[in-house]
């Protein structure tokens, strides 16, 4: 009992449900902090001092790590909303299976685009 | 084949080592059977039919619910570990409290609710296309299995939990029953649909192949109408 | 102490379908159901094939009643048959009305399918997991009700009786292993067969007829016990039922030759025998060699493969996953191995038609019950419908009996006697009790299997006396009283010592061959001797037998022929 049962999972389903738990947590704090970054953007050298500690190649992993979470949880979340409509159910491996790799390409993608922009 | 079995005596729980001699076809509830009749008379689990329709043997065993009976030991290798299923209290050994378990189901008036005669019953129709409609989910053999993988029942305890919710959509989709207001109100409340996440365990674990997912969802779509 | 107006043993179909009666009638008296199991564990839910019952214009209750009284080799009590037949169609009817899923015709209407010994298409079924649908729709019909109470893994002890009255019964609490004493102004066994005195038995593990004995205890003689069915299709090895509904749909029985062997045997009904019929010419292919021989000994084959994948799924969905599961063979590829089981007790507690027992406000139904309207041998499908039609039965008789009955009393001296002896008298030698009952199991296999003989049989009762006086030294090997599981197996086996030995010297005693009791020493019938019920009472030296004349109405005994 308790919350460390989220992740007893049994099955890929139930890994998939603690990753969008997790994720979500994730992202929430993210946009929190996010928010409270934004709001204290109030000068312009704390801008640059921020933004040089941020958008840099050091964090470019936390960023990375961020699309992953983004990515995995809206694509898990659109299939658990397919499901939830009651489509799908027998299908239902080859759905989790289907989103992880779109979950991965999405992520690659993304990765890409982002080492590109901060490539030059 | 070594058993390891997760034991509850006298609120003490320890896990205890049994030595079985593995024949060709033997299941896990025979197993079961060979410690308690050879090894430790004092060994409790439930079993009743031991071919899967009484739902009486759920165990966890290597950390996923089945059924002792209907559970081949050759698919095993040297060892199996074997425990009580999560989110039910221990009694004893493997024997789980199910008494809430079926408080739950009987939350959800599980009963067809039509206008019938006692006294003068009549043949109502039914085609087989409607049978079939609601026919899948009758096979619910309450064996807890879906309950003891279900995150949400495990934080909450007040949860319907997947077999009931089975149950309601049941007779719901049953073309004889009068009764979908009633019901559906019982698990619109708090504790019913709206508390699945779907994380889709309980499909996963399901003996009888019923899909609790799916009924939940379909018990969702109707609340929404 | 807990109080109540009547208290119905057993949660199987018949003893819920007495609380259903009850509850329906009359919301004021107040119902405990007993049981060792939950209610839906019960070996009720493994019934497969499917109830009879006379629904259309080709077929008639006397045609009915004449396939059952023919089947039971003519030991049926003819006015109970009689009633019987008529009151079975309500009661699927009712079921219908409750929600059980029947399997359907395209029309809507409950769909019936051919079975053994029946002359017409009567059984009414829901898929091949008939008994499972019944109960659940009986248990979840009772949760509509506030009167009835149930109090699951409980397992009875004993019965209070006294000047012949019933006044309630003891029982163990196994979540706490408390005995709790029930006062009741009525109560009702329902407690099902006895069928694991056999090792090689279509029954759930909990079937070790503990109502039957504790009744016999308390003086209540038991009735035609020697009569066992034998099942003519159990899965080698385990003895997992593959419903007669497999013939009843068109399967066929082969030998090691692919013979239909059953042309030899009932060259009319072929594999739609009565049960007896065919498990006696299956059993006698085995002894002359026409059988296969596997790891596990000579079986014969149940061929479905020619039904095809569609009617099977749709007709037979469960046999198919069962011996998918169990033996890793589909029926639809591949034909089953199977032989003659052990399957069902025609004896039981002794009742009139109106399920009572010689004590008063005692009363039975179902299979711990012999009315008798299956006589020598059971009709497939008859017996589901039995529990119904004398399930309900039980419960009105119940109704009507505590109408006049004001307050009972447990005399102390019961309660303390039985806490004496559940505690502290049983199980304080060293003879595992387990072993006891393997050896009971092997000697019921052997001597008191499909075919009997006079010397067999006085082995087998030395035998069991024998294993009694083991038993006596039995152990208990477990202090903790909680789920005390080794307590209750003690239990159980000192209740199936005393059935085998009524099976056993009924067995011994019945000098004829009649429905599924068969000796090779006298293989005829002899009406004029042996056309009575076999009635045990029980004695401290062990059974004392007296006979009692069957009821004939319309059907004079005439030789069987199928
Ligand atoms: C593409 C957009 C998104 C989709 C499709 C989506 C979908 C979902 C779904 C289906 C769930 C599971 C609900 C359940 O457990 O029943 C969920 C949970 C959650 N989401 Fe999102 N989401 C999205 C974006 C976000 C964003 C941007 C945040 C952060 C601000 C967020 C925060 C959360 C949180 C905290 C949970 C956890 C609640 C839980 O597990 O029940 N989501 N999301
Ligand atoms: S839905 Fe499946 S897992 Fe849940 S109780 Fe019923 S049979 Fe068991
Ligand atoms: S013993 Fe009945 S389901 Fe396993």
């Amino acid at each position: 009992m308790g919350v460390m049962s989220w992740f007893k999972y049994k099955s890929p389903f139930g890994l998939a449900f603690a990753f969008q738990r997790i994720t979500g947590i994730i992202l929430l704090f993210y946009l929190i902090l996010h928010l409270c970054y934004l709001t204290s953007l109030q000068s312009r050298e704390l801008y640059e001092t921020l933004t040089s500690i941020t958008v840099s190649r050091q964090f470019i992993i936390f960023d990375s790590l961020l699309i992953l979470c983004g990515v995995f949880h809206g694509v898990n979340g659109i299939r658990i909303i397919i499901h939830e409509l009651g489509i799908g159910h027998e299908l239902r491996r080859v759905v989790l299976a289907v989103s992880a790799i779109i979950a991965i390409l999405g992520w690659i993608i993304g990765s890409y685009i982002l080492f590109m922009a901060l490539g030059d | 084949m070594k058993f390891v079995i997760r034991r509850f005596k006298d609120d003490k729980s320890f896990w205890q080592s049994f030595e079985v001699p593995v024949k060709k076809g033997m299941t896990l509830l025979d197993g079961l059977f060979y410690i308690r009749e050879n090894i430790d008379p004092s060994l409790a689990f439930r079993a009743s039919c031991r071919m899967g329709i009484c739902g009486s043997c759920a165990v966890k065993v290597n950390g996923r619910p089945r059924l002792a009976c209907e559970t081949q030991l050759s698919k095993f290798k040297k060892e199996i570990k074997i425990e009580p299923l999560d989110n039910f209290r221990v009694i004893r050994d493997l024997v789980t409290e199910f008494e809430g378990f079926f408080a739950k189901h009987k939350k959800v008036k599980p009963y067809l609710i039509a206008n019938t005669d006692y006294e003068n019953p009549i043949e109502q129709l039914q085609t087989p296309e409607e049978l079939k409609k609601y026919y899948i989910f009758t096979l619910c053999i309450k064996c807890g299995s879906c309950l003891s993988v279900c995150p949400s029942s495990a934080t909450l305890e007040s949860s319907l939990g997947p077999a009931a919710l089975v149950s309601a959509y049941r007779f719901n989709a049953d073309s004889r029953d009068r009764g979908k207001e009633e019901r559906l109100k019982i698990v619109s409340e708090s504790f019913g649909v709206w508390r699945c996440h779907s994380a889709m365990e309980c499909s996963e674990v399901c003996p009888k192949q019923i899909e609790p997912a799916k009924a939940i969802q379909l018990l969702r779509r109707e609340t929404l109408r | 102490m807990i109080d109540c107006d009547i208290a119905i043993v057993g949660a199987g179909l018949a003893g819920m379908r007495a609380a259903v009666t009850i509850a329906e009638k009359n919301s004021k008296v107040s119902v405990a159901i007993i049981a060792k199991t939950y209610p839906i564990r019960c070996h009720s839910v493994c019934a497969e094939g499917g109830s009879a019952a006379v629904l259309r214009k080709e077929d008639s209750f006397d045609l009915h009643a004449w396939d059952t009284v023919k089947g039971s080799d003519f030991l049926a009590d003819q006015d109970a048959v009689e009633f019987f037949v008529r009151e079975c169609p309500k009661e699927i009817l009712r079921l219908e009305n409750w929600g059980c899923p029947w399997s359907r015709n395209p029309d809507g209407t409950i769909a019936q399918r051919a079975f053994g010994g029946h002359s017409v298409n009567r059984t009414v079924f829901a898929a091949d997991r008939t008994g499972f649908h019944e109960v659940h729709t009986l248990y979840e019909r009772l949760l509509k009700y506030d009167n009835v109470e149930f109090f699951s893994e409980y397992f009875l002890t004993n019965l209070a009786i006294e000047d012949n009255r019933i006044q309630g019964l003891s029982a163990i609490e196994l979540k706490t292993g408390n005995l709790v004493f029930f006062k009741a102004k009525a109560v009702i066994l329902a407690t099902g067969g006895a069928g694991r005195l056999y090792g090689f038995t279509t029954y759930s593990h909990q079937v070790t007829g503990d109502g039957m004995a504790i009744a016999y205890r308390c003086g209540v003689p038991l009735k035609d016990m020697e009569f066992m069915q034998f099942h003519p299709t159990g899965l080698v090895p385990s003895g997992i039922l593959m419903t007669e509904a497999c013939r009843g749909e068109g399967g066929y029985l082969r030998n090691k030759f692919g013979e239909r062997f059953m042309q030899k045997y009932a060259p009319e009904k072929m594999e739609l025998a009565p049960r007896d019929v065919v498990a006696r010419a299956m059993w006698k292919e085995i002894i002359e060699g026409r059988a296969f021989e596997g790891e596990h000994g000579p079986y014969l084959a149940l061929d479905l493969t020619h039904l095809g994948e569609e009617k099977i799924e749709q007709r037979l969905p469960m046999i198919r996953e069962a011996a998918i599961k169990f033996l890793d063979i589909d029926p639809v590829e591949e034909p089953l191995p199977v032989k003659p089981v052990q399957h069902y007790t025609m004896g039981g507690i002794h009742t009139n038609m109106f399920t009572e027992t010689p004590v008063k406000g005692l009363f039975a139904a179902g299979e711990c019950a012999c009315v008798s309207i299956h006589g020598a041998n059971r009709l497939g499908s008859n017996s589901t419908v039995e529990c119904l039609v004398f399930g309900r039965v039980a419960g009105e008789m119940a109704l009507k009996y505590i109408e006049n009955v004001k307050d009972v009393k447990i005399n102390q001296e019961f309660l303390k006697e039985e806490e004496k002896r559940i505690f502290d008298k049983i199980g304080k030698g060293n003879e595992n009790p387990h072993t006891i009952k393997r050896e009971l199991n092997e000697t019921m296999d052997k001597h008191l299997w499909i075919f009997r003989n006079g010397d067999g049989l006085k082995e087998a009762i030395r035998k069991i006396e024998e294993l009694k006086e083991r038993y006596s030294q039995a152990s208990i090997a477990d202090d903790c009283r909680k789920f005390n599981v080794a307590l209750l197996s003690t239990l159980e086996v000192g209740y199936m010592l005393d059935l085998a030995e009524v099976v056993a010297m009924g067995a011994l005693l019945r000098t004829e061959s009649r429905g599924a009791h068969y000796r090779l020493d006298y293989p005829e019938r002899n009406d004029k001797q042996w056309l009575v019920h076999t009635l045990a009472y029980y004695t401290r030296e062990g059974p004392r037998f007296e006979y009692l004349p069957v009821t004939i109405t319309k059907w004079k005994p005439v030789e069987r022929k199928y």
